[in-house]
């Protein structure tokens, strides 16, 4: 990569107080910052950036992403989908088991990371827990962690055997591996579609009770105290749960958890048009479960707030609610609207924080260190249309909602894409 | 003249109480109409109409045929067991193959909650729900509170129970919004296990004792259980459902009160209600199927006087 210069740009780094929201200009040189002051001379052959209102933070990270390669390459290529999460500001992205197969081996893990190589940004793989994903026996956990695997998930699938998640836990303890479990008891759930409440009971829906999620988080709480070990729940939604991983954490227990960005933004009257694009699992809930989820986050109850990125085909979205498939767009969005629930400060915090859980180095904003840097403008405000969309489907639940934040680009890997 | 203020009719929920006062008012008419020796009138000479079902159905199939034909529109039959729909074709490829020969109006019966309206938003056709899943059956709700006016003579002010299955009843949904819309109070009835937990949301009333139920109603509407939509047991047997919810001859001669008995039908009789109350007078289970051609009449060429 050639030298950049940021020029004027305001440095959001709330760990930092030094630099923090202070303009200053930075020179990149060979993928390290070479030099933060308050005004740079351009050295020979260096890529100016003068945009307005230009911010600059470390690069953001993302636990809950989703492509679609190998297999489900209609949905997203690893390419387009890593190019998205770059221009979403995105330089680490936790990529899901979303695959057809699914990565349940050291060559599958390996087939990912390679396919990611030169890219921008950086791709952790999660493996899945169980072979094939089925739910049934161990997956190959230590090999897929060796070859890259940050944790192990079956994605989107509960783990309906307790005994599986019992040894599960205690057999990743040897390698610190970490397992997820996705809340929701399936049998309480039942063919539930959408949150059970008023909205659910006015559209003929199936409901899925808060019940299902909450249950599911007790019992794998309890696990947790019996086994020891690192589990983390992604992508909680209801009140209770809140209240459930707050009391296991002050127990001391190694529980980590997540929300989707729309659980924390859109309610489920958002659905009174049957809009599929808002159909995901767990479901939109109400506000008063968005009100118990922003202070989880405020509190650090919450762990992290993810995009939960799914990109999938018309084909499986233009079709009756219940038979679409769930998922969102959230990279493209996930800024925009994680800026208009949170002041600008723990915006950044919360996408820029995390990265040990999944035993990722967390890079520094420090002159000498390796630049890994999103640039961005948190002021400008429009309205998200498909033209704004990267990703190769068009399935986002905010077209024509407003966004406020415009994310220009990522510098990391020694490479620049604005 | 007055019209709908809207193009389909795919839910009670999106009409207005004007709309269902013009309705019955264009249903009076039909009424007399199906009445004469000559039950059949040439407004809708041009108009063709699919009916498309999606799911088994034999009266309300035949009762918008039967409404469609006396109105003198072409109607065209298509049900999914007969159709490339079972060979994978979608639902908008489905509807939109049968709209290019020139169809101007589809009646729909449908699994999923939401069909019409997802349809309605992709096609270019006047769509009438005729059901989808455990949604609406606007339709049913029209001729349930027109067949309630012509007994009562208002359905304002009325108390209606509603017996039974409400978690998987279309019928049920649409008779909530309905009766509310027209000013009706309104109670749900059966076994904890079939009333959807947020059902009070509605603005109806949840009582699980149907004699206490029964004393404070009007109207009774029994709805049929449906055991096909059932996917685990929601009560142990029927026997023990009929012992808590069948309304019988001795239960109604022990009210304060003569109540009017509806049924959607199709019934179960000796299950939900006995023969004798059934066939009594004070049930107008009949009356609801002749409404039932009448409403239909109003609503069909309601909806194409807005597509001329």
């Amino acid at each position: 990569m050639m030298n950049v210069l940021l020029k004027n740009a305001t440095i959001v780094d709330s760990t930092n107080k030094n630099l923090h929201l202070k303009k200053r200009d930075i020179l990149v040189k060979n993928g390290v910052i070479d030099k933060i002051a308050s005004k740079i001379t351009p050295p020979n052959k260096t890529k100016i950036i003068d945009y307005k209102n230009l911010h600059v933070s470390l690069g953001w990270f993302d636990s809950s992403v989703s492509f679609g390669e190998p297999g489900y390459e209609e949905r997203e290529t690893i390419e387009n989908g890593l190019k998205t999460a770059a221009r979403s500001g995105f330089t680490d992205i936790v990529l899901n088991p979303n695959t057809n197969p699914v990565p349940d081996s050291s060559s599958d893990i390996v087939f990912l990371k390679n396919t990611a190589k030169y890219s921008v940004n950086n791709l952790h793989p999660l493996g899945t827990l169980t072979a094939k994903g089925e739910g049934k026996h161990l997956a190959e956990m230590f090999d897929m962690k060796n070859a890259g695997a940050v944790g192990f998930y079956d994605f989107k699938r509960s783990i309906e055997n307790s005994n599986l998640l019992k040894i599960a836990l205690q057999y990743a303890q040897n390698f610190d591996g970490l397992v997820h479990s996705f809340p929701m008891d399936t049998k309480i759930a039942g063919k539930g579609v959408v949150n059970e409440g008023e909205v659910s009971t006015k559209m003929g829906l199936k409901g899925i009770p808060v019940l299902a999620e909450e249950l599911q988080i007790a019992r794998d709480i309890f696990i947790l105290e019996y086994t020891g070990g690192k589990l983390h729940i992604p992508t909680i939604s209801t009140t209770n749960s809140v209240k459930l991983i707050a009391d296991a954490k002050k127990k001391g227990l190694d529980v980590s958890c997540s929300v989707a960005i729309h659980n924390l933004f859109m309610i489920d009257a958002s659905l009174e048009e049957y809009d599929t694009n808002c159909k995901v699992m767990p479901p939109l809930r109400t506000k008063k479960d968005i009100k118990a989820l922003i202070k989880g986050v405020k509190e650090g109850v919450i762990d992290f707030v993810c995009s939960d990125h799914i990109p999938m085909n018309i084909e499986e979205k233009r079709v009756e609610f219940d038979n679409a498939t769930d998922g969102s767009l959230g990279l493209e969005t996930t800024f925009g609207i994680l800026n208009q629930i949170f002041d600008l400060e723990k915006s950044i915090e919360l996408l820029t924080r995390g990265r040990e859980r999944y035993q990722l180095q967390t890079p520094v904003f420090k002159e000498g260190e390796i630049a890994c840097l999103t640039l961005f403008n948190p002021e400008e405000e429009f309205t998200f249309t498909k033209e704004e969309i990267v990703s190769t489907s068009n399935n986002s639940m905010y077209l024509g909602k407003l966004i406020k934040g415009r994310v220009f680009g990522v510098i990391c890997n020694n490479q620049i894409l604005i | 003249m007055s019209e709908l203020s809207v193009k389909h009719l795919l839910g009670i929920k999106y009409l207005n109480e004007k709309d269902i006062q013009l309705i019955f008012e264009t249903a009076d008419h039909f009424k007399e109409v199906i009445n004469r020796s000559i039950k059949k009138v040439p407004s809708l000479r041009d108009i063709t109409i699919a009916n498309i079902f999606f799911e088994n159905s034999t009266r309300t199939k035949l009762s918008f045929e039967l409404a469609e034909k006396r109105l003198s529109a072409d109607v065209i039959n298509f049900s999914a067991g007969q159709s490339s729909v079972k060979k994978g074709e979608t639902l908008i490829d489905t509807v939109n193959n049968i709209l290019s020969m020139k169809v101007d109006m589809v009646v729909m019966r449908h699994p999923n909650p939401g069909a019409g309206i997802f349809l309605s938003k992709h096609v270019n056709a006047s769509i009438v729900n005729a059901g989808d899943g455990a949604h609406e059956h606007p339709t049913q709700a029209l001729l349930d509170s027109y067949s309630i006016r012509e007994k009562l003579g208002d359905v304002a002010g009325k108390n209606v129970v509603i017996v039974g299955d409400i978690l998987h009843s279309r019928v049920a949904l649409s008779n909530i919004f309905a009766l509310k819309l027209q000013g009706a109070n309104v109670k749900v009835c059966g076994p904890k296990t079939l009333l959807p937990k947020h059902v009070e949301s509605l603005g109806v009333e949840v009582e699980t004792d149907l004699r206490k139920a029964l004393n404070w109603c009007d109207v009774a509407n029994m709805l049929r259980i449906q055991n096909e939509r059932l996917d685990i047991s929601y009560f142990p047997t029927t026997r023990e459902y009929t012992q808590q919810f069948g309304v019988n001859r001795t239960l109604l001669e022990s009210l304060n009160k003569e109540i009017v008995i509806m049924h959607p039908g199709p019934i179960n009789r000796g299950v939900e209600i006995t023969s004798d109350v059934a066939d009594s007078n004070q049930s107008i289970i009949l009356n609801q199927v002749e409404n039932g051609v009448a409403i239909r009449m109003a609503v069909i060429y309601l909806l194409a006087s807005k597509i001329k």
